[in-house]
């Protein structure tokens, strides 16, 4: 079981998409290189959305500049299909509302997506997708670019259904740039096989016992962020570099007498349930699904805190469907359709009031605390600030440096 | 890529005469001309130092080659056409390698000495900023010297396994010979990347490698020669070079196979008639004649090992970073175009001077 995003293309910075999950290898190693060609292929509007295979769209529609199509481009297995006798959310937005949609799962990963987009957005020319849904930190990124244009908030009551925790995140502080699409955090994942007992703090990615066991990801802002906050460090007010200088020098050495054996993407799933990890840092989301298969995968926040992510819809500069992407919002944000979006992908919705209907379609759903943490446990939830260019440079380079890369 | 003289002209007389009457129109300067200029068209235009109008007007120049050649050929005598065949032959490969290897080679290298005036611009400013260099060895000479070193060893270790392979397959192989050849493609039938992904499983701790070196006993004396750490192979140096080696291994085998198969074993038996045993015979007949299949098989794995990322990243650790991936890392993650085309640059160039070192003492006049 490993992530087809473990292509050398896009391997670097693994997402925390769980398309492992519901996909076979080869199946899914087959989906994404062809996912990466279509994405490549630049302004043919309609290409992108046939080859994503598995998705429920229904998407052919074609696309241009008219007031009633609109085309997101998302993570893949990011929405619940047309299966198994339910209709899909995008099929039923489409009737709801009678806005063609092209909805595209073409969306691999944050720093291959931003590398593709740069040539265009960075010379002001648009790009096709009218939404994208990147994670926080890009989010961050493509705001303070001014690569995004506001969201027609004005236009979406259901907005109103915002979390709250979720209002002007540490990525987007006025909350006008975006809607996060679903949202989860990065705390400690544990083999309780492997560790023989139960964990609880940051402290015990350290403990000797597990050296040569220990794995980080490779996102940094989720691995750094439980380490300076480890070090007392406020990760959503954060603006300089010197405040995580210790939480780097213990990361440095960590590597170095060999505690962390490696900088994973989402494939440290594997490396967890063969044992190869004892503990490791890692993404509430991946863990529901797996401790299914396994219950002796555990998932914590750790009491020093843990980081919440979100993957938060925008729209890309010039993007022209702005009615039709406020309508999708709008249908997004009610509760009732958020919980069947909830009851596929199993993240944690942004939508409040999705645990409600979510009884009524998975019970046991509804009452799991990583899909549904208490205010305990979000009170320890961090969001990582937007860091100025430079300091986040400096950031990315140690980080690099730290990680081999 | 200078182009060697024709078959040796039959009448050697008519070559004197020629020099002194024929120098006002030399159909191989012409073909060589055209050759050179439209590649160098090419390579203006695919670098982007050209534009908009100026682009097309090299375009049409280019094609304007292609048609003076061809002009040449069918108005001159049967004589001009001789001379400038070769050229005409060469253009199609030539204009290809100019657009897609020489143009990309010189835009890398425009990036390797230009600044990037923020992050995320799109466009690195070239001002001949060297420090791209500086940074290239100085932060990453440890990925270069695992990058090299992992190869290196892997080189050697393919050639020990391969050799031997080979040797079987070529003279004792019988009529098994193409089920064995086929037995050393058939790895080729699944993807490079899900065979070394195969090997985390083989080579997991709890995985059927160690445990059976564990019921062997042999674990202790692996870990005092360094080849395991502990209890676990799986993410340590040793896996990295033993995945490199794995997946090279039938690039090695192969050639060395087709030179070792195109001995005659007269020679041999030519040896054996001079007093010659059976391993002096092999080290003064066999080896000589298959060192050109060496020589590729080492190209063709050393090569590719260099700056081969994938088998580090899956079998490897953070301290074992290798410069492949350094480079993925700076062009993608950090954005530093600049940064990453000196890094891949002062890649080729080692890898350059190494083949040209190892060719010098393997001599490449064997290589048919």
């Amino acid at each position: 079981m490993n992530s087809p995003n473990n292509d050398p293309l896009s391997r670097m910075s693994l997402s925390r998409r769980r398309l492992l999950a519901r996909a076979g290898m080869m199946g899914a190693a087959g989906m994404s290189l062809p996912a990466i060609l279509a994405a490549c292929g630049g302004s043919s509007d309609g290409a992108s959305s046939s080859s994503s295979g598995t998705s429920a769209s229904g998407s052919e529609a074609p696309l241009g500049g008219g007031g009633n199509s609109l085309f997101f481009e998302n993570w893949p297995e990011y929405i619940d299909p047309t299966e198994d006798g339910l209709v899909g959310t995008v099929e039923r937005f489409m009737a709801a509302s009678g806005v063609e949609m092209n909805y595209a799962e073409t969306y691999n990963d944050n720093v291959e997506y931003f590398a593709k987009i740069q040539p265009l957005l960075g010379t002001d020319k648009p790009i096709d997708p009218d939404l994208i849904a990147p994670t926080s930190w890009l989010v961050g990124r493509l705001i303070s670019l001014g690569w995004v244009d506001k969201l027609p908030i004005d236009l979406v009551p259901n907005v109103a259904n915002l979390r709250a925790d979720l209002q002007n995140p540490a990525w987007d502080p006025t909350g006008e740039y975006s809607l996060p699409w679903q949202t989860g955090f990065a705390g400690i994942a544990y083999n309780i096989e492997s560790t023989g007992r139960e964990l609880k703090s940051t402290e015990d990615l350290f403990d000797p016992a597990f050296s040569g066991k220990i794995g980080m990801l490779t996102e940094m802002r989720d691995t750094m962020g439980l380490l300076m906050l480890a070090d007392g460090v406020d990760i959503s007010t954060v603006s300089t570099f010197d405040a995580a200088a210790n939480a780097f020098d213990r990361l440095e050495a960590a590597k170095n007498d060999g505690q962390i054996r490696r900088f994973t993407g989402n494939d440290y799933l594997n490396d967890l349930s063969t044992g190869n990890f004892a503990a490791c840092v890692g993404w509430s989301g991946d863990v529901v699904q797996l401790a299914v298969e396994n219950p002796n995968i555990r998932f914590v926040i750790p009491e020093e805190g843990g980081t919440s992510w979100a993957d938060a819809m925008v729209m890309p500069k010039g993007a022209v469907n702005r009615e039709a992407a406020a309508k999708w919002m709008d249908f997004c944000y009610d509760p009732v359709q958020a919980a069947q979006i909830t009851a596929w992908v199993q993240y944690v919705s942004p939508v409040a009031g999705v645990q409600a209907e979510l009884e009524k379609i998975d019970p046991e759903l509804a009452v799991n605390p990583l899909l549904f943490p208490d205010d305990a446990t979000l009170a320890r939830t961090y969001s990582f600030a937007n860091l100025e260019e430079g300091v986040e440079a400096e950031y990315d380079a140690r980080f690099s440096a730290i990680t081999g890369a | 890529m200078t182009i060697s003289e024709p078959t040796p002209d039959p009448d050697s007389s008519r070559d004197e005469s020629r020099a002194p009457t024929r120098r006002s129109f030399d159909p191989e300067r012409l073909g060589l001309g055209l050759l050179l200029l439209a590649g160098a068209l090419l390579v203006v235009v695919g670098t982007g130092m050209v534009t908009g109008a100026l682009a097309t007007l090299a375009l049409a120049l280019t094609l304007g080659t292609v048609v003076a050649l061809i002009g040449a050929a069918v108005l001159g005598g049967p004589e001009v056409r001789r001379k400038i065949a070769p050229y005409g032959l060469l253009k199609p490969g030539m204009l290809w390698l100019a657009l897609f290897y020489l143009a990309p080679l010189v835009t890398l290298l425009r990036n390797s000495l230009s600044t990037l005036p923020s992050r995320f611009a799109v466009k690195a400013d070239f001002d001949w900023n060297f420090g791209n260099y500086s940074t290239a060895f100085t932060d990453f000479g440890g990925q270069f010297q695992r990058g090299f070193g992992y190869a290196a060893v892997a080189t050697v270790l393919t050639i020990l396994l391969g050799y031997p392979l080979a040797y079987v397959i070529a003279f004792r192989g019988g009529k098994y010979r193409g089920l064995l050849l086929g037995l050393i493609i058939i790895p080729f039938f699944t993807s490079y990347l899900i065979r070394t992904i195969a090997w985390q499983s083989l080579l997991a701790d709890t995985g059927p490698i160690p445990s059976a070196l564990n019921d062997l006993g042999l674990q202790p004396i692996l870990d005092a020669v360094g080849i395991m750490d502990g209890d676990k192979i799986l993410n340590t140096p040793a896996a990295v070079i033993g995945g490199l080696t794995y997946n090279f291994l039938p690039f090695m085998a192969l050639p060395i196979y087709v030179s070792l198969e195109k001995i005659n074993l007269n020679l041999v038996d030519a040896a054996k008639d001079l007093y010659s045993g059976s391993t002096r015979a092999f080290f003064k007949v066999i080896f000589p004649l298959s060192l050109p299949g060496v020589f590729a098989g080492t190209l063709l794995t050393f090569i590719p090992a260099s700056g081969d990322f994938v088998n580090q990243q899956y079998l490897g650790n953070p301290n074992t970073s290798v410069i492949g991936q350094s480079i993925q890392n700076q062009f993608l993650v950090q954005n530093n175009l600049p940064v990453a085309s000196a890094m891949s640059f002062v890649l080729m160039m080692i890898i350059t001077v190494f083949v040209i070192i190892y060719s010098r003492f393997f001599g490449t006049d064997d290589l048919a």
